[in-house]
């Protein structure tokens, strides 16, 4: 939420493309826990509500907006209302409502801790496979450390209480990715020093509240 | 009124898609009928009750003996109720401008509202009727006080579902849309609004009743004409009829304002759903 803008920094500086943050920003997208689409509009309009809202031309970007939805299986549901669509598409349409201005970074707080695992995982392959269209630096938080390493070039794991950087680790699998990698013993093996270090990272905290959540941080990191 | 057998239902379902449709048409008529008979059948028992027992039309004039009196003064009452009517409607626009202004500024500033809210939940806690003269004494016996006293006793309702509408918004929404770069004022246009007109609605349902109210009461005290003068001005001359009379033409306005307000409700939020205009 700092690095959206949207709460001031505690402490350094956030930099995008060599500008502070200090405020919320057009070259940002980001999705939330929750879906967030308005409920009176449909997911077309929902899509193109950040052009709205920024006075782009909407002409410019309705064929974006449809590509965008078709490309994540949403081609036949323009028309339809949010309370209309399951979680997982809501989601989907949140995704796509944060790539509609092209944003140099995308911003992702637990986009699909509020689903059930099995659509979780499809989530979490659409991701991918739409990411290699766009191509977006990212930062994504989740609690789930097989997300985070499939996903992520770079994974932070954060502390708690404070909330530093405690541990960083380069992914090293080459994309794209299959969604076979996190059979392989390489992707096991990263899972668990990850799992180690959260524990570490716990363990070093100080305040109560630190055994209530395992607290995973990944970022990825994605120069295009 | 004959009910379907209970039978009727489980033979239906089974004869497909368009003895569904019709069951469920069925279904509806009877629904928009039954409030209508059940209407029918009180002035019916009323009928027979006055006609039975012989009762002074000075006490209850039956139904049958209204509507003939309503027959014969009907340019007198049609005149009074275009004025009363006309008040209400005028009194409830402009208690709507006040109540929703002040809704907003509740909603929006914290000391505005520390200043006012406790006071105007205090001040509503006078019985307003009780201030009706006052109005008089101000502002005259004309459309004037009538108005004014009209607007006092509807715009709090208004005000406070604005108020709340407008505050009850999930906070997520307020931060998803700063997170786009909106200006308060987008935010407001875009996204408190449409996510508080239903509460805001709901004052103004509310409202359509007070507002004649308001002017009902103003005009037994102040008015020369008007159903409320009306309502006095029989009852003095002990004609019951036009009393009655009165009332039921007060009825018909009141349930005429609540549906266009229900129509204006449903009229702006189609538009607010309208591709690619959103306000």
């Amino acid at each position: 939420m700092m690095v959206a803008g949207l709460e001031p920094a505690t402490g350094g500086s956030i930099v995008i493309d060599g500008s502070p943050v200090s405020r919320p920003r057009c070259d940002v997208g980001i999705v939330y826990q929750e879906p967030v689409l308005l409920p009176w509009k449909t997911v077309l309009q929902n899509v193109l509500f950040p052009i709205q809202i920024q006075k782009l031309s909407k002409a410019n970007h309705l064929d974006k907006a449809r590509t965008l939805l078709g490309s994540v299986g949403l081609g036949r549901f323009l028309d339809k209302k949010p309370h209309e669509l399951s979680g997982g598409m809501r989601q989907r349409v949140a995704i796509c409502r944060a790539l509609i201005n092209d944003p140099a970074v995308l911003l992702m707080d637990e986009p699909f801790s509020a689903l059930d695992t099995i659509t979780r995982e499809q989530m979490t392959v659409l991701l991918m496979t739409l990411w290699e269209q766009v191509r977006k630096s990212a930062l994504f938080v989740t609690h789930s450390i097989r997300e985070a390493v499939y996903l992520s070039d770079r994974v932070l794991v954060m502390g708690k209480h404070p909330s530093t950087v405690f541990w960083t680790e380069r992914i090293p699998f080459p994309r794209p990715r299959p969604l076979s990698i996190e059979e392989t013993a390489e992707f096991n093996a990263i899972c668990s020093t990850l799992r180690l270090k959260i524990d570490e990272a716990l363990g070093a905290s100080v305040t109560p509240h630190a055994e209530e959540h395992r607290s995973a941080c990944a970022a990825m990191r994605l120069e295009a | 009124m004959t009910f379907a057998a209970p039978a009727q239902p489980s033979a239906l379902a089974a004869k497909g898609p368009a003895a569904r449709v019709r069951g469920r048409l069925r279904g509806r008529i009877i629904i928009g009928v039954l409030p209508i008979a059940t209407a029918a059948g009180v002035l019916i028992v009323w009928e027979a009750i006055v006609r039975g027992l012989k009762i002074s039309p000075v006490i209850l004039p039956s139904p049958s003996q209204v509507y003939q009196k309503v027959i014969t003064v009907l340019p007198l009452l049609v005149d009074n109720s275009v004025q009363t009517g006309g008040e209400a409607v005028l009194g409830l626009v402009l208690a709507a401008a006040v109540g929703i202004a002040l809704g907003s500024a509740l909603a929006y500033s914290k000391y505005f509202r520390a200043a006012v809210y406790p006071n105007l939940v205090f001040f509503q806690l006078i019985p307003k009727v009780a201030l009706a003269p006052l109005f008089v004494i101000w502002l005259g016996i004309g459309i004037e006080s009538r108005l004014t006293f009209t607007i006092f006793i509807t715009f709090f309702p208004i005000a406070i579902s604005t108020a709340v509408g407008l505050a009850s918004i999930d906070p997520i929404y307020v931060r998803f849309s700063r997170g786009l770069t909106a200006t308060d004022w987008q935010t407001f246009k875009h996204i408190r609004v449409p996510f508080a007109l239903p509460a805001i609605f709901a004052g103004l349902k509310i409202g359509v009743t007070m507002a004649f109210i308001g002017v009902i009461v103003a005009e037994f005290i102040t008015s020369q004409s008007g159903l409320g003068y009306l309502i006095l001005f029989a009852m003095a001359r002990t004609e019951t009829a036009v009393v009655l009379g009165s009332i039921a033409f007060l009825c018909v306005i009141g349930i005429g304002v609540y549906g266009a307000v229900a129509l204006l409700e449903v009229m702006i939020r189609r538009v607010w759903g309208a591709p690619y205009d959103a306000g």
